[in-house]
């Protein structure tokens, strides 16, 4: 068994790139001004070097452009406009809600700023996301949710064929949405994962905010090579799915990405234990639970400290 | 029928100058300390002029609603700030001992205000819900514990405020719309916080869906619930009639986010509307939420025109 430590995703910008943002942009961005490529490549370098001297093994870009949190892709497609605040799940986090008032296209590179970080590193994963940008979207335009999802995920689609081309490793999806699906709707989503996963590069399923016994076994069938779970917040129920249904390559989303208190080293080591004695696992990636801009940075950096001196004792 | 603020006001210009130099260590704590005083008195007078019936300080002192308490308080410390939206951060703070009664939170202030004024005063101060929710939990099992015993701290400084002859604390917790699920503990942190605190109580809530704390918070024990309505174009004052609301009523009728300052005629409007709902002895006109986003003339004229037409529905209601 591989172990293999990593992030989530986002983490807290540079102080200096949030008050250079603050000064371009204002309080909210309006419109998709793409950030001055040197500025960006400066803040990029700074969260990919931080992520290495904490010993993260694959990175991310830190998602440092992404004014909120999973939406940004909608702001770079055609057919999206930006409305007002939402909530954003449980977290005292707000994000525009973006309204679809055309039909959607991808006319451009949405993830300009993880081509940055993979001129500075190759061991870098890309972060998408589809089915939860549609699910919180609000549709003006399409007569069913399903072209409008299917539109997504050919703009989606498109995106990953140039990542692939590229010769990205890893692609990560993140869908916190889809914990919430109903049953029927799993299984017609099938051929949308399924398409969003026919790819060279090896696909990760991202879940957080909550359990994911829901999705299974339907999601066993989306193609996805990693499928990662949330141990913060269904540690029980998560455990449960493991020892229902197999699969060979995991990511333990074990560290409280939300809560500024430090894990005990031991009890992680436990989980851990208990967590991959659940099944036969051939490479499992430990990351927070979820992306670590919810910390200060300075926590930021400790909790990733944490996911490696964890990969450092269970292997 | 009174008109009142929720809370902040449009800091002076020169005194954000002077918070940066005192940052940046260019001018002492003294010079700090007067500059906050006069800029309390600038404030005041705006209230004065515009005719506003009770005031409070304008916030000047605070920077935002949660961190400026937990400074102020033993348990908490903060690491830095995270994001909220878009270009906002706020620092949020971190449980990580036992939260207990340190120093005054606005007692001070209070005394301070009410030496330079006539007004009657009201009090505002974050309430144990919110604080909680918009911190790290370190320390206690539970988010439900932690609020608790912040309710504890609070309690402490409401009394302190009584004490010395604040009537009117205005408890703000925009935190409990967003989680209706945990409407009990919110109920109960309020139990606690006015536990044995003679004096009239508020509470504020501004964003969030009030339909989903209807009708559980008609058993909070607060004399008066705060709610924005020009912003949802009064539309909310319908679930006020559904639940045969008996409470007094803080009216939002004035929208903080628009710099558009709103006609005498529509403020009139909207409080006819209130007056179906509340009697006129149970209501309270004032904005939406504090005014601090907006410049400050556009602050200035809203409270006018708000007070302008409260007025004139008084003196139709032949209420002089």
């Amino acid at each position: 068994m591989r172990v293999i430590s990593t992030v989530v995703g986002n983490y807290p910008r540079p102080e200096w790139f949030r008050d250079y943002l603050r000064k371009i942009e204002g309080l909210q961005k309006d419109l998709d001004v793409e950030v001055d490529r040197d500025v960006l490549k400066k803040a990029v370098s700074e969260v990919v070097n931080e992520q290495k001297r904490a010993g993260i093994e694959l990175l991310t870009d830190g998602q440092l452009i992404w004014h909120d949190f999973l939406l940004t892709i909608a702001s770079r497609l055609e057919g999206f406009e930006m409305n007002g605040l939402v909530r954003y799940f449980d977290n005292n986090l707000y994000y525009r809600i973006p309204i679809v008032k055309g039909k959607i296209k991808r006319t451009k590179r949405i993830l300009y700023d993880f081509e940055i970080a993979f001129e500075i590193e190759k061991n870098v994963k890309p972060v998408l996301s589809c089915y939860t940008i549609a699910k919180l979207s609000k549709n003006e335009f399409y007569s069913k949710f399903d072209e409008f999802l299917w539109d997504l995920c050919d703009a989606i689609r498109e995106e990953i064929e140039e990542l692939e081309g590229m010769g990205v490793e890893f692609i990560q999806i993140d869908e916190p949405s889809l914990l919430y699906a109903e049953k029927d709707e799993l299984k017609n989503l099938e051929d949308v994962f399924k398409e969003l996963t026919s790819t060279k590069a090896k696909t990760v399923l991202m879940t957080y905010f909550d359990s994911a016994e829901r999705i299974f076994p339907e999601v066993l069938d989306f193609g996805f090579d990693v499928i990662g779970l949330d141990f913060v917040e269904g540690y029980e129920e998560n455990t449960r799915v493991l020892e229902e249904y197999s699969f060979e390559r995991i990511n333990v989303g074990l560290i409280d990405g939300r809560n500024t208190k430090m894990e005990d080293l031991n009890d992680l080591k436990r989980k851990f234990e208990e967590i991959v004695s659940r099944g036969e696992f051939k490479e499992v990636f430990i990351s927070p639970n979820t992306g670590l801009e919810f910390l200060p940075r300075v926590k930021a950096f400790e909790k990733m400290r944490i996911v490696s001196k964890l990969k450092e004792v269970v292997s | 029928m009174k008109t009142t603020v929720v809370g902040s006001y449009p800091k002076p210009k020169w005194l954000l100058k002077m918070i940066k130099l005192h940052r940046d260590d260019r001018i002492d704590d003294r010079v700090m300390d007067e500059a906050y005083k006069d800029a309390v008195k600038a404030v005041v007078k705006d209230h004065e002029i515009a005719g506003v019936d009770i005031i409070w300080d304008g916030e000047m002192r605070r920077e935002e609603m949660t961190s400026y308490f937990a400074e102020r308080i033993e348990g908490f410390v903060i690491y830095g700030e995270v994001r909220v939206w878009g270009n906002a951060y706020y620092p949020k703070p971190s449980i990580v001992g036992e939260l207990r009664y340190r120093d005054e939170l606005a007692v001070r202030d209070f005394l301070f205000l009410k030496s330079v004024t006539e007004k009657e005063i009201k009090v505002p101060i974050t309430g144990a819900y919110t604080i909680v929710d918009w911190s790290f939990n370190e320390y206690y099992p539970t988010k439900e514990e932690a609020v608790y015993a912040l309710a504890e701290v609070l309690n402490r400084e409401f009394k302190e405020l009584v004490k010395v002859g604040a009537n009117y604390i205005q408890i703000d917790e925009p935190a409990i719309p967003t989680h209706p699920e945990e409407i009990e503990i919110a109920k109960n942190a309020v139990e606690i916080m006015v536990k044995g605190v003679k004096a009239y109580i508020g509470m504020h809530m501004c964003y969030g869906n009030y339909r989903a704390i209807f009708p559980d918070i008609l058993d909070f024990k607060v004399d008066q619930f705060d709610f924005e309505f020009a912003n949802r174009n009064f539309e909310d004052l319908e679930i006020l009639r559904e639940y045969d609301y008996d409470k007094d009523l803080g009216f939002g009728c004035i929208d903080v986010h628009s710099k558009r300052v709103e006609t005498v005629e529509e403020v009139k409007r909207a409080i006819h509307m209130a007056l179906e709902v509340v009697e006129p002895d149970q209501l309270y006109v004032d904005p939406d939420c504090g005014l601090k986003l907006l410049p400050r003339d556009v602050a200035f004229e809203k409270l006018r025109v708000m007070v302008k037409a409260t007025n004139e529905v008084r003196s139709e209601l032949g209420l002089e």
